[in-house]
């Protein structure tokens, strides 16, 4: 790992349950990764894969009926997983924000924008007047147009890209250091998700911010990560720089994310995977590999332990069978192949 | 999956096991539920609505057969067994229910009128009357004894005209929960019609159909049924009726949020592309999704008619004499109340466990109808 | 704004309309009207006739009829207090329906409102499930039979409190230890019906995403639940508080007749009993009124607290 910059936030060995009325669900199971002053770190996974839990790990907003079992969260040293309530709050917002996937939901609907806005800073003591001043220059920040006018209405006004810019707004708010963004754009019109992914970008680029970004949408990493982390049933199964994850994966479940997500390329005629099956019931981790039911490459070893991770470069792991020497040798599929060289070849271009 | 690989640990672990094999969606397992099934697996699992629809049962099985228990009928009157107290034979022995009474009597008295019926004195005094000194006793009175009815029992005492209590509750509960279950199923009819109607045509129709709901319930429940009763007069008939007038109302907005929720999905659409009839889809596609709440909500709205029914008998709206309902009961209980309370205590009691059972009953339901925690264990 | 005021102001209209017209209907159909006697001499009858508009057409009757009701001209009462204006009566009954309507209700808010809270923030606790229990329990019990139960118990038997309603006029010590009991009576219910409404309402608010945003931005968990979900959890309650005036009100008749208030609610059970019908009229003619302006109270209110009706926009 290049340790050209500080890890200002590390997870590691992460395991969280939920108590449910039908038994524990075990979401997170040993989740590991860091993350670098100014570096956007996508998490990729699809719905229930824990990546979102693990997040909300991190801000300290986990349901009741959350557990964390095992593993530690690393911010500046202090150990997040120890924290109270009380500490949470003086560090949620000041240093690590997050944005929510539906900005329909995310705002307060019977509060004025503005009001959102400054909460944030009264909290903490700021004058009204100051605070005022400073939502406002927040709402610029954050490309809405009008804001004195803005700043008095309600959420109801505000179209679907506008509020996600307001929660983005709150987000920054206390200039906090590390922003999680869990899934931003999932809610929004296509053209506004560009806008949006834009803005992240700018933001993070503009404060220097570290930040998490959750989605299922490999096109999103593509266009805003620089290192990808791919999760699947509570775990990470690969990590590495974004080049590294779209022109060389090694995690069977990888490539079959990346041969499912369709392209400009993709004519008719090719074949657009589907993964089969469906993930476990976390109720009841399986043993071994959680993905080798749905793996064509799965070996007798992956149903009866979990793979380590296999270091690939100083940047890139992965954790699969296929990467233990003894393994037989297994090549990208030809369609990923074929995928992966005309992305290159678009980017020589 | 299970794998052979247990017997074979020896074999190459780095082997690809299913390379070849087509790999599927799972295969569905076990057995599908139905949707009643369903609901009724986890109804079992709420041991209140358990108990509530016993008691529901056992409470319509005695107002079907108790008043056949008992020699006397609802409307026989024996003026001079007026207001006895309950004696029940077996019970009678430990104490309570035995046909007495704690009355204050002037000791002159104890020999004359109440010889032989006295079964303990408890404590005797005197009591100033106009500066005369009068002896009292508190004694416990047998009542049957006192009123010449010694070898009949009335295991819930007798009211004003000397009627049998036990009977008239159960007649009368009969009565109330036959109010109740013919109003809520005619409401649930006209609601679940005028809310389908509104809920899938929408547009204008349902604009004029929701204003109509809207005006109609700005006039106060009970001032409508009221009126009605006054208009029609008193009788099961006229009641049932006064509460159609807005009963159905609630029902009917349940049904339209259903339409509205359920109209514009797309099985709904895809069926309609394939050239469904409206006939059908209401019937086939969005009403059988409110089966659960209709279910749920008539349940609640039992004894809510039950109240209704019994609040208007209290108001003096009741039901023509001799005919008891629960709520005519208690209110001729509360006249006495203070003498003689167990007129108005069994039929209190038995009105609330009746609506006690009903609510807990309707809990049970909502929670087995409720389509977020169906599969759960 | 200005025009949900206006639709609101329309549709209270014509239900007042609509509940004249079938004051109206009910009048005129009512058996027993004085002019179908037939002892009565002709010109005596035309007399009445004439002097009650009776010899007009059924429509100006019927205008006849509107005027004097919303005039408040009702008439004299017939056998309750015979020949005194139906209105006096009224007049001299509604103060203590309204007093003790008002207590049950300033009784009944605070105190749902606090156990609804409660049993949110305890959820699936010893709490949260005792309130469960008296909820069910208070929602199940009739108010009549709670009145019986308390008067009873707590007024007969420990003598605690008076049995039925000090005569006194103005509202002292002794008057207001005497209406403690018909104000438990009506509040029960409708303190179990705001605990559950509330308590589902804030359970479902404190799982919005909106509280996670709020302690994200650094607010705490007490300050989140104060800030956000319980403001926004009070705005649904208004869809109870009508119903809620309607059932105490409508209550009220039972329970003043139980503790002897010389109520409307009272005057209502007289003068059915005693089949003086304009007097059951008016007074049924008042309870929808009560009702009307109380609805329109809270419906006006609701727009001003909820923006979304406030600024016009969906809800």
């Amino acid at each position: 790992m290049t340790t050209n910059n500080e890890a200002i936030l590390q997870v590691n060995d992460l395991h969280i349950t939920f108590n449910t009325f039908s038994g524990k669900v075990h979401a997170v199971r040993g989740v590991q990764f860091d993350l670098r002053k100014g570096e956007t770190l996508a998490i990729v996974g699809e719905s229930g894969s824990g990546k979102s839990v693990t997040n909300k790990a991190i801000v300290g907003i986990l349901s009741k009926n959350a557990n964390i079992e095992r593993g530690n969260i690393i911010y500046r040293g202090a150990d997040l997983t120890q924290y109270s309530e009380r500490q949470f709050t003086q560090i949620r917002g000041s240093k690590i924000s997050m944005i929510f996937q539906d900005p329909m939901s995310s705002l307060n609907p019977i509060m004025k924008v503005g009001k959102q806005i400054m909460e944030a800073l009264r909290v903490r003591n700021i004058s009204k007047a100051e605070a005022r001043q400073r939502a406002i220059e927040l709402m610029i920040a954050v490309g809405i147009p009008d804001p004195e006018k803005r700043f008095e209405q309600y959420p109801f006004q505000f179209s679907g890209g506008m509020r996600q810019r307001i929660v983005i707004a709150i987000a920054l708010a206390c200039d906090p250091e590390v922003l999680i963004c869990d899934e931003p754009t999932t809610a929004l019109d296509v053209t506004i998700q560009a806008q949006i992914l834009d803005l992240i970008k700018q933001i993070q680029k503009e404060r220097d911010l570290s930040v998490i970004f959750i989605t299922h949408d490999l096109g999103v990493v593509a266009n805003v990560a620089d290192r990808v982390a791919v999760m699947y049933a509570g775990k990470i199964v690969e990590y590495g720089t974004v080049d590294e994850i779209f022109y060389n994966p090694k995690h069977p479940y990888t490539w079959s994310l990346l041969v499912s997500m369709p392209d400009l390329d993709t004519s008719s005629s090719d074949e657009l995977l589907v993964i089969p099956g469906t993930p476990p019931n976390m109720l009841y981790p399986p043993k071994g590999d959680a993905f080798a039911p749905r793996n064509r490459y799965a070996m007798r070893i992956d149903y009866e332990e979990d793979p380590p991770m296999y270091r690939v470069s100083d940047t890139h792991y992965a954790a699969t069978w296929l990467l233990h020497p003894n393994a037989p040798k297994v090549e990208i599929p030809d369609v990923l192949k074929k995928r992966i060289a005309q992305q290159t070849e678009r980017l020589v271009r | 999956m299970k794998l052979e690989t247990d017997n074979n640990r020896e074999q190459n672990p780095f082997e690809f096991v299913q390379r070849e094999k087509q790999l599927a969606d799972e295969k569905f397992e076990g057995k599908a539920i139905g949707f009643f099934k369903d609901a009724m697996l986890r109804f079992r699992k709420n041991n209140a609505s358990f108990v509530a629809a016993f008691f529901i049962g056992l409470i319509i099985l005695m107002a079907i057969i108790a008043p056949l228990l008992s020699s006397f009928s609802y409307r026989e009157q024996h003026i001079e067994w007026a207001l006895l107290p309950p004696r029940v034979p077996g019970i009678e022995k430990i104490g309570i229910w035995d046909g007495t009474k704690v009355m204050d009597i002037k000791k002159t008295s104890l020999d004359e009128k109440y010889k032989g019926s006295i079964v303990k004195v408890m404590e005797e005094y005197d009591m100033d009357y106009r500066g005369r000194k009068i002896p009292m006793v508190k004694a416990k009175v047998d009542m049957y004894e006192l009123k010449g009815a010694k070898d009949t029992y009335f295991w819930m005492g007798t009211d004003a005209l000397g009627r049998d209590q036990w009977t008239r509750l159960w007649k009368g509960t009969r009565i109330s929960l036959l109010i109740g279950f013919m109003a809520v199923t005619i409401n649930v009819l006209i609601g679940v019609t005028y809310g389908s109607i509104s809920g899938y045509y929408g547009g204008t129709v349902d604009m004029v159909m929701q204003r109509i709901i809207e005006i109609l319930s700005g006039v106060p429940p009970l001032v409508l049924v009221i009126l009605f009763v006054m208009y029609l007069g008193a009788g099961i008939l006229p009641f049932i009726l006064a509460m159609i007038v807005t009963g159905w109302i609630g029902m009917s907005r349940m049904i339209r949020a259903q339409f509205y929720k359920y109209k514009g999905q797309e099985y709904v659409l895809a069926s309609r592309t394939m050239g469904a009839k409206d006939r059908l889809l209401i019937f086939r596609h969005i009403l059988p999704n409110a089966i659960g709440p209709i279910i749920t909500q008539a349940t609640f709205a039992v004894p809510g008619a039950i109240f209704i029914e019994s609040f208007l008998s209290y108001l003096g709206l009741g039901l023509g004499a001799p005919e008891p309902s629960i709520g005519v009961l208690l209110a001729e209980g509360q006249k006495v109340l203070l003498e003689h309370p167990h007129l108005t205590l069994f039929p209190a009691i038995v009105i609330s466990i009746l609506m006690l059972s009903f609510n807990l009953f309707g809990n049970g339901l909502r929670d087995a109808f409720d389509p977020t925690l169906r599969g759960q264990e | 704004m200005l025009r949900y005021i206006s639709q609101r102001l329309i549709a209270m209209a014509i239900t007042l309309f609509l509940i004249i017209s079938l004051l109206f209907f009910l009048v005129h159909s009512m058996p027993g009207s004085i002019v179908n006697d037939p002892m009565l001499p002709i010109d005596i009858k035309e007399r009445i006739e004439a002097k009650y508009h009776l010899d007009k057409p059924l429509v100006v009757q019927y205008v006849y009829f509107l005027g004097d009701f919303l005039t408040f001209n009702f008439g004299d009462s017939i056998k309750v207090q015979p020949k005194v204006p139906v209105f006096d009566i009224i007049k001299d009954k509604l103060p203590i329906t309204i007093q003790l309507n008002i207590l049950a209700l300033l009784f009944t808010l605070p105190i749902g409102v606090i156990c609804g809270i409660m049993a949110a923030l305890k959820k699936n606790t010893a709490t949260d499930h005792g309130l469960n229990m008296m909820v069910v329990l208070f929602i199940s019990v009739p108010s009549f039979v709670i009145a019986a139960l308390l008067q009873y118990i707590v007024a007969f038997k420990w003598e605690l409190v008076p049995i039925l309603l000090s005569a006194e006029q103005a509202l002292t010590w002794t008057k207001f230890k005497s209406m403690i009991l018909p104000i438990l009576a009506l509040s029960f219910g409708e303190i179990a019906i705001v605990t559950r409404y509330l308590r589902a309402e804030l359970c479902e608010t404190l799982n919005s995403d909106y509280m996670l945003l709020a302690r994200t931005k650094g607010l705490s968990q007490m300050q989140a639940t104060l800030r956000h979900a319980i403001r926004n959890s009070f705005i649904p309650l208004a869809n109870i508080f009508i119903p809620m005036i309607f059932s105490i009100l409508s209550g009220a008749i039972v329970i003043e007749n139980i503790f002897s208030v010389p109520g409307l609610g009272s005057l209502s059970i007289n003068a059915i009993n005693a089949l003086d019908h304009p007097l059951t009229i008016a007074v049924m003619f008042f309870y929808s009124l009560i009702a009307l302006i109380s609805i329109l109270v809270v419906d006006l209110s609701y727009g001003i607290i909820d923006p979304r009706i406030r600024m016009g926009g969906k809800k």
